[in-house]
């Protein structure tokens, strides 16, 4: 027997809610608000209180799937990336930068964010960024 | 109370307890076994609470030959005397160590989240509820303005089940507020005032007023004064206080015949006003 309390942060949105996972025996069964938390002093809206059932939904993707002949196919990173440069690479070829939008998220670091305006500017070469809160 | 944990855990009293540890500055709970003695250091009675017995109740559940000790503050031991009744907690594995709250020169590690609510502000002040009045402060409104106030409060709510979540006395598998026929799922904001009725009424004989639910609201909702009226009714109607005694609640009807018998009235009013 078990049981440990881990301080984390909230996974769904940018207002970045402390949450405290309970986890028995290496599996996380609860999610509660982190009481001290400066951000929701103890309060979770109903996704964060829930976190615990999409980390252990049998749903929940833990590879990168490839959809070829109307499927879904697992595959590895590496493949993934392979695939998507280049068909990102055939459609700026030609249809044109401004071809491609890059959504970024709230949720994401500044670092994070501004990699990837970046590579949507220099890169692919389009100003169509825009970030999950306009959505 | 390091040096007694140590001691129940060397002696094998209990095999894990089930406190508030420092972390970084949090006050988080902790389960400290054998195994990690050592994290006994920062122990600490905490200022804030979470609700421990329920994380007893379900170690004990899973682990039926486990002894479990438990950091406890009155509401705590309140909670853990209505689960026993409702027998979702075998007390006779849980053991407490008992921890002060009321605020008082006697009482220096007084140490409780709720001392110090938050002040209402003047627009609740005059359409809601103060979270801070008592019941009678309420029941003195006319009762047209008392339904305009509540529903003010009622209207609030985002539905995050939190106030559900974290009761320490909150166990059923199923939930009657996420029943479809009672109340519609799946539907934002909720029904109200249903939604916070049909909690209001199951809390009835249950509730041990610890706030934790007026804690963890984001709606700022005065839920611990809701329960605390009905809790006050059947006080009236049952002379039951919930959290204290041996007596099984009035409402528990598994068995043969419901467990308690109103208590005689008085110039025959069915239900005493309060
Ligand atoms: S005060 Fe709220 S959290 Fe505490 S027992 Fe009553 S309903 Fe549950
Ligand atoms: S905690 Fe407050 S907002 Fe959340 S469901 Fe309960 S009453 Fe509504």
């Amino acid at each position: 027997m078990e049981c440990k309390f881990v301080p984390s942060v909230c996974s769904y949105c940018g207002v970045g809610c402390g949450v405290l996972f309970k986890v028995v025996d290496g599996k996380l069964t609860g999610t509660l608000p982190l009481k001290t938390h400066p951000v929701n002093e103890g309060r979770l809206c109903v996704k964060g209180w829930n976190i615990h059932d999409f980390v252990n939904s049998y749903l929940r993707l833990k590879s990168p799937l490839i959809r070829a002949f109307g499927r879904f196919i697992k595959t590895d990173w590496e493949e993934a990336i392979k695939i998507t440069s280049d068909r990102l690479k055939d459609i700026v070829r030609q249809h044109g930068p401004d071809s491609v939008g890059v959504l970024v998220s709230a949720k994401m670091s500044n670092e994070e964010n501004y990699l990837a305006q970046k590579f949507a500017r220099a890169v692919i070469g389009t100003n169509n960024v825009d970030h999950c809160a306009r959505l | 109370m390091k040096d007694q944990v140590k001691k129940w855990l060397e002696s094998g009293t209990v095999d894990i307890f089930l406190g508030m540890k420092m972390v970084d500055g949090h006050p988080l709970p902790h389960a400290f076994t054998l195994g990690n003695i050592s994290d006994l250091e920062e122990l600490v009675p905490g200022t804030v609470r979470y609700p421990l017995e329920t994380f007893a109740a379900e170690l004990a559940a899973e682990n039926p030959d486990a002894r479990i000790g438990l950091a406890a503050r009155e509401c705590t031991q309140r909670a853990l005397n209505v689960l026993s009744l409702w027998n979702q907690a075998p007390t006779d594995r849980i053991e407490t160590i008992k921890l002060n709250c009321c605020p008082s020169p006697l009482k220096e590690h007084a140490a409780c989240s709720y001392l110090d609510p938050p002040e209402a502000g003047l627009f609740k002040k005059h359409f809601g509820i103060d979270n801070a009045a008592d019941p009678e402060a309420v029941a003195r409104f006319e009762p047209r303005e008392r339904f305009s106030r509540w529903m003010y409060e009622f209207q609030k709510c985002i539905k995050c089940y939190g106030c559900r979540n974290i009761c320490p006395v909150c166990f059923c598998e199923d939930c009657s507020l996420e029943h479809k026929d009672l109340i519609g799922t799946g539907q934002l904001p909720p029904e109200a005032p249903i939604f916070h009725l049909v909690r209001a009424v199951h809390m009835a004989g249950r509730c041990i007023d610890c706030g934790l639910c007026e804690e963890a609201c984001p709606a700022d909702i005065p839920l611990r004064l809701l329960y605390r009226k009905v809790n006050a009714v059947v006080d009236d109607l049952f002379d039951y206080r919930a959290g204290e005694g041996e007596q099984p609640p009035p409402f528990n009807i598994i068995g043969e015949r419901p467990s308690l018998e109103p208590k005689p009235m008085e110039n025959g009013s069915a239900c005493p006003q309060r």
